[in-house]
């Protein structure tokens, strides 16, 4: 009895190996193989038309040696952590009034899809619509005149840094409502309801009951923007007129000139500054236990 | 009590929010009705006019704004969506079910297939062509784009399939087996139709993700632009309200889609109902 029940468990685990084996090998192929070929070609000797794959740090000394590269670097980990500020800042009251304060489960659906229907125009036509509303001549400066808040039309608007973050913020702080508002709805009702019958105020009661509770949904949320963030170059190229560089658009330029060790570096920089961030993420929430 | 004044407070808030998710878009369809092929991306609309809306369609006298190359672009960007989506699908099918038993190694295996949609899109498209040009492949948005494209959209049916089958109740399944149906027949018979609506959101997302995927795209493909790389092109030029015009295009094309998607998940659905129903009968 114990051994048909064993083979029944081996063929079963027969099976399992059979129907995984055509995903992992595909992911292992095609993912594995080319982040790993990234790191090798990192070391690879470049010259002017091609490269060699005869090691060296050439590329690494480059790069940590250019003022250029070092503050597209820090270019880029600072407009990782204003998007992400701006994102929660933003989002958190979003999601506090779907996932909390509304109470039919219908609205709060609505209000989710009304979030996520601008998903369905393209993400490149959605940082294109950004230049008509900020530019000198656009949307924001023409009513801000007409309101007469502003004799000239401001133009730092456009082109600037802040007309990224403006960008990024909008096109990435719905991954930030959603989990939120997620974690916000399964809040039982009922200790908050226990908090105020003990006579705490509103602030208390979000500061010791409703933000900690909804800390995984805002971590899973910091780790979708942060991941979409940091490989960001298309809003930078679109919105900044080339006056900020991230590391995203450093390997873009680097592989338009066929330098694809010094874009192999900036490949691995980036691997690394991202792994770091998902699991300093982690380490604040432990994921499986909450999920 | 004070979420009595809170909750308005919050209301208003969340008003101006969705102002400012649909702001851009709400100017941008306003200046697609900018008159041509004088007028340019900005205000003041000089005349309504459908102009460049015909522009794309090239139903407009040669002007100094050249049309864009948008409509094979469509077509590829099309054809690599569904390849996608039928790939991704059935390998998130066949994973996702494989992990309904707990075999040696899943758990490598699992952050193996997320780690595909955590990896940036640069670094896949990156690394995607080094392994193409170190090995003498040629570049094509139907090889190597799409085996990028597959890397990222299998994690998502992955995840969503193994969310449908945990809540799946194994014992229809058994009852078909001890009854001597075949594993095969079973699957197709029974499980299959069980897990449709989860099938059907996989494709869903395979396929929007696939279709409007961009960063990947732009080093894994080589010269046969796809549709986002066609309208990453006019970044770099000075930009015409026929992109505009074009944006408006794109959306209500995405929402055709989004329609028939609703379709076909409304009538599976209905068609589990009446199945039901015909059991209770029975």
């Amino acid at each position: 009895m114990a051994e048909q029940i064993e083979t029944a468990e081996t063929t079963r685990n027969r099976t399992a190996y059979w129907l995984i084996a055509p995903g992992a090998v595909w992911m292992a192929l095609f993912l594995a193989v080319p982040i790993l070929m990234i790191v090798y070609v990192s070391f690879w000797t470049q010259t002017t038309f091609k490269i060699e794959p005869i090691l060296t740090i050439a590329s690494w000394k480059q790069f940590f040696s250019s003022e250029t590269y070092i503050g597209s670097l820090f270019t880029t980990v600072r407009l990782w952590l204003i998007v992400l500020a701006a994102t929660f800042v933003l989002g958190y009251p979003t999601a506090l009034f779907v996932g909390l304060f509304v109470k039919s489960k219908t609205l709060s659906t609505v209000l989710l899809v009304i979030c996520v229907i601008p998903f369905w125009t393209s993400f490149l036509i959605r940082v294109l619509a950004w230049r008509p509303m900020l530019g000198k001549e656009g949307a924001i400066n023409i009513l801000l005149q007409k309101a007469g808040l502003i004799s000239a039309p401001i133009e730092a608007l456009l082109f600037s840094e802040l007309s990224v973050v403006i960008g990024m913020t909008q096109i990435y702080v719905v991954f930030m409502v959603g989990p939120i508002a997620f974690m916000l709805s399964r809040i039982d009702r009922n200790i908050i309801e226990a908090a105020r019958d003990l006579g705490a105020s509103f602030w208390r009661i979000f500061f010791k009951i409703i933000l900690p509770l909804s800390l995984p949904g805002v971590i899973v949320g910091a780790i979708f923007v942060s991941v979409m963030v940091l490989g960001e170059f298309a809003t930078t190229a679109a919105l900044s007129g080339r006056k900020v560089n991230l590391l995203g658009n450093i390997i873009v330029t680097q592989v338009g000139s066929l330098k694809w060790a010094l874009a192999s570096v900036v490949g691995v920089i980036l691997t690394i500054i991202m792994g770091l961030v998902i699991a300093g993420f982690l380490r604040v929430v432990d994921l499986k236990k909450e999920l | 009590m004070e979420s009595r004044v809170l909750k308005p407070v919050l209301a208003v808030y969340v008003g101006l929010f969705i102002l400012f998710l649909y702001g851009p878009f709400i100017v941008l369809t306003i200046l697609s009705f900018q008159q041509g092929p004088e007028g340019g991306p900005q205000f003041p609309i000089i005349e309504w006019s459908t102009y460049w809306y015909r522009h794309i369609f090239g139903l407009t006298p040669p002007s100094r704004v050249a049309p864009l190359p948008f409509g094979e672009s469509l077509i590829r960007s099309l054809t690599l969506a569904f390849m996608t989506m039928v790939t991704s699908t059935v390998l998130g099918v066949m994973s996702a079910q494989a992990f309904r038993s707990k075999f040696k190694g899943s758990g490598f295996v699992f952050y193996l297939i997320v780690l595909g949609m955590m990896v940036p899109g640069v670094l896949t498209g990156l690394g995607t062509a080094l392994v193409a040009n170190t090995m003498g492949i040629e570049r094509h948005w139907w090889s190597t784009a799409f085996v990028t494209h597959v890397v990222y959209t299998f994690p998502f049916a992955f995840l969503v399939m193994l969310a449908i089958l945990n809540r799946f109740d194994a014992s229809v399944e058994e009852a078909s087996w001890s009854l001597g149906v075949p594993p095969m027949r079973t699957f197709r018979k029974v499980t299959f139709p069980l897990i449709f609506p989860g099938v059907l959101s996989a494709m869903l997302f395979a396929f929007t993700l696939s279709y409007d995927e961009f960063s990947r795209t732009l080093f894994a493909s080589g010269r046969d632009q796809t549709l986002p790389l066609a309208i990453y092109g006019t970044f770099a030029v000075e930009i015409h309200p026929n992109v505009f015009a074009f944006g408006v295009l794109t959306t209500l094309f995405s929402f055709s889609l989004l329609t028939v998607y609703a379709v076909l998940m409304t009538m599976s659905v209905r068609r589990a109902g009446r199945a039901a129903i015909q059991e209770d009968i029975a």
